[in-house]
């Protein structure tokens, strides 16, 4: 790979790197305007004092402090804490479980392996409106009959405070569980089953070969896809904006839906919704700065 | 069943023992829930789709009293969603085609001729791929209202043209192409865009069924920006016209049921027809991305 580049750059081809260069240019072009740009613009954009789409002068930091002096930032940074709480700890190792189990399976992997998957085709609107009449407090809410059988009465769910979170993580993880399985599926197939017949000689049960060939042999793979779940739970917007409006009392709001309100829900005011989405990719990006320092360090030792 | 033996922790020889044997067959159990958890919500919102709306409100029973499908084509005349179904296909086969195209180029580029200075690009697009989509919305819409692009589907078109994640499989996917070919017809004089249409796209095609299938997905899916571009207008999508309803509640709680069917309905088509490249593909996918 590097010897072609290599070659062509001991020739001075300017010539063709300047044809490649035009190749990649519309690319380029809509990479910059879709996402590299918007994302230099939220930050220049928080900075600002907004009115529709124009800057009207620089403001330094007052989006900042105004947004963070609300009441309802607060709530919602708690909320999106809790969501990610909440996320680990249903949809973190549901998905390793599910690998393993459907890995382990000798007829109809195939047939596992397509259920599983199928909730992740759905689009995910549908899939919360859906969601939301499951867990309606009518009494002809699915959940309320299914657990009348059981004589539980009827409850309403997505009004209680304390359960509204864990409904939207339960929601989500139903979508997005089986797709990230499969990856795991992959990663635990590429392990080498010699491994596993040596262990198994050796006397080590189904459980010693789980726990010390096949959970370490994933264990990056885990690093690699809690990061990516976090990153992308941190975000979560549409799910409460449906579900509950970010109620009961606030009880489910969510920082990015706290961007949406800023920008799209009535105000317009797209400076203090840039500030939010700033101070949302802040705290990402320190996350994922605590998470590559340790992963490091561990490396280090290994 | 001989390949699933190579894989699995518990071999062949385990099954002898009873406590394995037993231990296997919780894990069907298992699995047996799981396939109930998955496909129990679906079958239930198309169950419920046959109710009308007393009995969606009322009814305590999942099974609804009759099967005609007159309910669900008094809402699909009602609602008009041939016009937004028309719109959606519209919508996404522009985007898939974007996706693949302008995705493409710059992943060949990336992969295959990299130009002097193609790493630091390399590194800003992997860059992109960690960094928060939904944030850069505000001033995305900002743009393209500035440029007077809204209520027309060009920048949804267009902004699947800029994907992070589809530029990287198309340069991992490039870079496992054997070198040798594509300096065998550098050699036979062909251009770089020679090269690109007639060797590397023809071999390209495990990589570009993913990335359509994806971006189907994603543009069907999609409601956030579109809706923001298209919002009001005579354009709009299945998803938005979806979103509206759920947040004006302006639609009976039984016809809304119905529009989620309609909704599911193609990207279900969708996965049934490309199952096999789905389940297996996505996870060498995943892992990557």
């Amino acid at each position: 790979m590097s010897e072609k580049s290599n070659r062509a750059r001991i020739n001075g081809k300017t010539g063709e790197n300047i044809k490649s260069w035009l190749i990649m240019l519309p690319g380029l072009l809509l990479m910059t305007f879709f996402v590299w740009e918007p994302l230099f613009e939220s930050i220049r954009m928080s900075l600002y004092k907004t009115r529709n789409v124009e800057l009207v002068r620089f403001i330094g930091l007052d989006n900042f402090v105004s947004v963070v002096g609300k009441d309802d930032f607060l709530q919602a940074l708690v909320n999106t804490f809790t969501y990610t709480f909440w996320s680990l700890l249903i949809g973190f190792g549901l998905p390793i479980l599910l690998a393993l189990i459907i890995g382990e399976t000798r007829r109809g992997k195939g047939f596992f392996r397509t259920a599983a998957y199928l909730p992740n085709m759905l689009p995910g609107l549908a899939v919360i409106i859906l969601w939301s009449a499951f867990f309606s407090g009518e009494k002809s809410g699915v959940l309320n009959i299914l657990l009348s059988k059981l004589g539980v009465p009827t409850q309403s769910y997505l009004t209680n405070y304390h359960l509204v979170i864990p409904i939207i993580i339960v929601i989500a993880t139903w979508k997005g569980a089986g797709a990230t399985a499969l990856i795991y599926m992959a990663g635990m197939s590429s392990i080498n089953a010699e491994l596993y017949e040596a262990a198994a000689i050796d006397g080590a049960t189904v459980w010693q070969r789980i726990l010390h060939i096949l959970l370490p042999a994933i264990r990056k793979l885990a690093g690699t896809l809690l990061i990516l779940q976090i990153i992308s739970v941190f975000q979560i917007m549409y799910e409460p904006m449906v579900l509950t409006k970010g109620g009961p009392d606030n009880a489910s709001l969510s920082l990015m839906q706290l961007m949406w309100q800023y920008a799209f829900g009535g105000a317009m005011n797209y400076g203090k919704a840039s500030a939010v989405a700033v101070i949302v990719t802040l705290i990402l990006l320190a996350m994922t700065a605590v998470y590559s320092y340790f992963n490091r360090r561990e490396s280090d030792w290994e | 069943m001989e390949k699933n033996q190579r894989t699995g922790v518990i071999r062949e020889y385990d099954m002898h023992s009873p406590s394995v044997r037993a231990g296997y067959g919780f894990i069907l159990f298992l699995c047996g829930i799981m396939v109930i958890i998955a496909l129990f919500p679906l079958i239930w919102v198309i169950l419920a789709g046959f109710k009308d709306l007393k009995e969606f409100v009322s009814s305590t029973s999942i099974i609804p009293q009759s099967f005609s499908p007159k309910a669900f084509i008094t809402t699909w005349n009602q609602l008009g969603i041939a016009k937004n179904y028309l719109n959606s296909f519209i919508s996404v086969a522009g985007s898939v085609v974007c996706a693949l195209i302008f995705n493409g180029l710059l992943g060949y580029g990336l992969g295959i001729l990299k130009p002097k200075g193609h790493g630091a690009v390399k590194k800003l697009v992997m860059l992109s791929l960690l960094m928060p989509t939904t944030i850069s919305i505000v001033p995305l819409f900002m743009n393209i209202q500035k440029l007077g692009m809204g209520n027309f589907f060009l920048p949804l078109w267009l902004s699947y043209g800029a994907n992070a994640m589809y530029v990287i499989l198309f340069v991992q996917f490039f870079e496992s192409l054997p070198a040798s070919i594509i300096e065998a017809s550098r050699i036979d004089g062909c251009s770089q865009l020679q090269i690109f249409f007639r060797i590397v796209l023809p071999l390209s095609k495990p990589i570009c069924s993913v990335v359509a299938i994806f971006a189907i997905n994603a543009a069907w899916s999609d409601f956030l920006l579109p809706y923001l571009v298209l919002r009001g207008g005579e354009l709009q999508t299945v998803m938005v016209r979806l979103f509206v309803f759920s947040t004006e509640q302006t639609v009976n709680a039984d016809a809304m049921m119905r529009s989620v069917v309609f909704s599911m309905i193609p990207p279900i088509i969708l996965f049934f027809i490309f199952q096999k490249q789905l389940t297996e593909n996505s996870v060498s996918v995943g892992i990557k991305g």
